[in-house]
């Protein structure tokens, strides 16, 4: 290679690089921005519909409430003075589902799909069982799902 | 790679496009510093637009959340900071580098025949970037933007006759409300951004048609040429990287020059702030309305100096571009200029 195209190939790699540093320079704060920053990790609280949260004792031996967790509405039910958790949208066509204490079963107002108390299939169109969650009890009262 | 790159160049003919449009397209080698103020506005223009586009996705044209739409973008958003004070000292120097880029033509007389057509878009094209400029002003929703807003947008009342509806027309109400701030985002994020899109365009056809102008004196028939790519790009390139240098240094440690404190503040419509003052590039306008006892005379008497800058190529028409060539022209020019900047130093302090 003689001088003349030396000095021109360093030249042209010289410019694509410094035009390739300025791309990447301005491509890397969009790319951040682009992302979303990751949330720290919350508790996973039962609460109502505006967000309050809903203490362990609102919820009555024999009862129920409604409310939303992380996953969508959410129901919690008292048995025997243990609280148990469950998704409320019924596996069928997402319906909100009702706790029937008396039969101890819950029930899907739209196509009348049954759910036991562990949440599994009684009857109806429903073709997998209620998502389950677990129950821990913050030093508050609050309750929280996991 | 380059089986592809053959191959689709054999269907659709590229290379062909690269040798006649850029690298054999002959640009005489004289061509200095102020050619390439050009360049530097389409990199503004396309700085403007990548991140107008990234705030577009977090910001909310509602008064109720749009102040802290541009706080969460600030202080939560990633990067948010930076995307949105480069968007801000972009806006400011792409005002910059117009007037320089206008100063240029009139000093070289690059306006005159066969390039009137380039004066007028270019004109049009500073007009719609003030247009622009004000109405992302209000956007923020900040004490600044509200009352800068609501001064602003009261001088048309001075017309005659009109007046009132002129203001009505502008805020979509008696007062700058979410009527305001809906046709504001409107006008800033669509109509004109796509509007100086075309006249850019049409810009740049009619200057590729008639040629680029030669620097005043240049004997046209001995000039050395040089092809556009890669010669005059890489000169356009480094005054580029001096416009962005410049633009860094202010985004990194000049920020208060464009984000005051008042625009830290969120809109309150009951309380003005003091010394609420336009933007820079509108203080010449405002100290004049000032000066000037009648506020309607003191608008048409503006209207009338742009409407001679908008004609000057049908009103100066000798082929002479020298500047020393002249005087009368350069005189005018300077004093002009002079008075420009007297009147935005004493806005500034007044």
């Amino acid at each position: 290679m003689d001088e003349k195209n030396k000095r021109r190939s360093f030249l042209k790699n010289l410019a694509l690089w410094i035009i390739g540093g300025t791309t990447a320079l301005f491509a890397s704060p969009i790319f951040f921005y682009l992302l979303p920053k990751k949330e720290k990790k919350k508790l996973n609280l039962f609460t109502d519909a505006n967000g309050n949260p809903i203490p362990e004792n609102a919820v009555e031996e024999g009862s129920y409430k409604i409310g939303l967790s992380e996953e969508g509405p959410t129901i919690v039910i008292r048995r025997e003075g243990s609280l148990f958790a469950f998704s409320a949208v019924c596996t069928h066509l997402g319906c909100i589902v009702k706790w029937l204490p008396e039969r101890e079963e819950f029930l899907c107002p739209c196509h009348a799909g049954r759910f036991d108390a562990n949440g599994a299939v009684i009857s109806g169109p429903p073709p997998a069982p209620l998502k389950r969650y677990s129950v821990e009890i913050t030093p508050e009262g609050l309750i929280v799902l996991s | 790679m380059n089986k592809l790159i053959k191959a689709i160049d054999e269907r659709l003919k590229i290379t062909e496009l690269y040798n006649k449009y850029l690298a054999g397209y002959m640009v005489p080698e004289n061509l200095n510093f102020w050619y390439s103020m050009g360049s530097v506005l389409l990199v503004m223009f396309s700085i403007q637009i990548i991140t107008g586009i990234l705030l577009l996705m977090y910001y909310i044209p509602s008064v109720e959340k749009a102040f802290e739409s541009v706080t969460f973008i600030t202080n939560k958003v990633p990067m948010g900071w930076l995307i949105r004070r480069v968007h801000a000292v972009a806006a400011n120097l792409f005002v910059f580098v117009l007037f320089l880029h206008m100063f240029s033509t009139l000093i070289m007389g690059s306006y005159k025949k066969p390039r009137e057509i380039h004066w007028i878009t270019g004109f049009l094209l500073f007009g719609l970037v003030l247009v622009e400029a004000l109405s992302g002003y209000l956007l923020p929703w900040s004490q600044l933007s509200y009352w800068a807003t609501t001064v602003a947008t009261n001088f048309p009342g001075a017309f005659p006759f009109i007046g009132d509806w002129l203001v009505y027309l502008i805020r979509g109400g008696e007062k700058v409300t979410q009527l305001t701030l809906g046709r504001f985002f409107s006008v800033h994020v669509s109509l004109v951004p796509f509007t100086i899109f075309i006249l850019i365009a049409i810009h740049i056809f009619v200057m590729r048609r008639t040629g680029i102008s030669y620097p005043p004196g240049t004997d046209e028939t001995k000039i050395k040429k040089i092809p556009f790519f890669p010669h005059f790009v890489l000169e356009d390139l480094k005054v580029i990287y001096l416009f962005l240098a410049l633009m860094f240094v202010i985004v990194f440690f000049f920020p208060q020059f464009v984000l005051p404190k008042d625009a830290l503040i969120p809109a309150d419509p009951l309380s003005t702030p003091e010394h609420i003052k336009p933007e820079w590039y509108f203080l010449a306008n405002y100290q004049f309305l000032k000066l000037i006892p009648n506020e309607f005379l003191g608008i048409f008497l503006q209207m009338i100096i742009a409407l001679l800058i908008f004609l000057l190529p049908f009103i100066d028409r000798t082929p002479e571009r020298r500047i020393w060539k002249r005087p009368v022209f350069f005189t005018i020019v300077v004093l002009g200029i002079i008075f420009y900047i007297i009147l935005t130093v004493w806005g500034y302090i007044s």
